[in-house]
């Protein structure tokens, strides 16, 4: 019963993250640039790395240390990608040789 | 406070011996506190993790100081090559997935059917990433058309090879299957595979949004 339950679970998300890919697509492809799309994109690519992390790679209930590892990578990237939109400047002058 | 109220009645309606029967493992996920696969097998995904943690920095730095450059850029890419790609390798890893639940019930051959899922899906993508290439070349797009499009190629590229190794893992699992090699108290080495692909998935899923949908 629980099996179908993790089954159920993997098949919904599996439309879920479909779902989410073709509107980022359509967003992509009408919206204007802006810190409202660069957020928008960001937490979407949050959510479906957290979600792959969790219930495929099945990391929510397996050892801590790899789970805390790869929930982090999906924090930091989606935070970074906002933070150079909004300081690339500042980024770019202290990579400046 | 209504579910913990349901929660202590349950639990104070069970017999003594209840939590032994309640706590009896009928799950065939992850085992708690479990590696998925094998150790070996985690280095090696970290080390990948790693690698692109440092490409994704690079596609930062070159960002910050071509900020142009990667406005226009997505716009001359195949935004239908990506989400296409995008489609197979979420597909691809929900797939490997289900291998790994067939494999617990005890269910060899579907196991198998969905590898070969798996497969077609890793096919589908390698496909589209040649046609998509092909595209770029007849836009006159090529490594040297600009630092957008140099980035684009290095971590498309390299992702692309992290496809091909996952690809031989893929056929080597689909026939060790096939021997009846994994059952459902051992499959560690399909564990081991999933790890990695879903892996390589993950990789991709934060390259689509870089590359081909922020502008």
């Amino acid at each position: 019963m629980k099996a179908m339950t993790h089954k159920r679970t993997i098949g919904l998300l599996w439309l879920l993250l479909v779902a989410l890919t073709l509107g980022g697509a359509f967003l992509g492809e009408t919206a204007a640039p802006g810190l409202a799309v660069t957020v928008i994109v960001s937490l979407t690519m949050a959510f479906k790395g957290r979600m792959v992390i969790d219930h495929f790679m099945e990391l929510k209930t397996a050892n801590r240390t790899i789970r805390s590892l790869m929930r982090a990578y999906f924090y930091v990237v989606p935070l970074v990608t906002v933070l150079v939109y909004l300081f690339g400047d500042r980024l770019a002058r202290l990579t400046t040789l | 406070m209504v579910k913990s109220y349901v929660e202590y009645t349950f639990k104070n309606s069970l017999p003594p011996n209840a939590t032994v029967l309640l706590a009896a493992p009928t799950l065939p996920i992850q085992a708690e506190g479990g590696i998925p696969g094998n150790k070996g097998i985690w280095a090696g995904i970290l080390s990948e993790m790693t690698e692109f943690a440092l490409l994704f920095g690079v596609y930062f730095i070159a960002r910050a100081h071509f900020p142009q450059a990667f406005k226009e850029g997505p716009l001359r890419l195949s935004l239908f090559a990506g989400t296409f790609n995008t489609v197979l390798m979420i597909s691809g890893s929900y797939f490997v997935a289900n291998a790994v639940l067939a494999i617990r019930q005890n269910r060899p051959r579907a196991s198998v059917r969905w590898l070969i899922l798996v497969l077609i899906a890793a096919c589908g993508y390698l496909l589209t990433k040649y046609f998509e290439f092909r595209w770029n070349v007849g836009q006159g797009i090529t490594g040297k058309t600009g630092i957008f499009f140099t980035v684009y190629y290095y971590l498309t590229f390299t992702h692309m090879v992290h496809v091909l190794w996952g690809i031989m893992g893929l056929l080597w699992v689909i026939a060790r299957t096939r021997m009846g090699a994994y059952t459902p108290a051992e499959h560690e080495g399909m564990e081991a595979f999933a790890s990695y692909w879903h892996a390589t998935d993950l990789i991709w899923l934060v390259i689509f949004p870089l590359l081909y949908l922020l502008r």
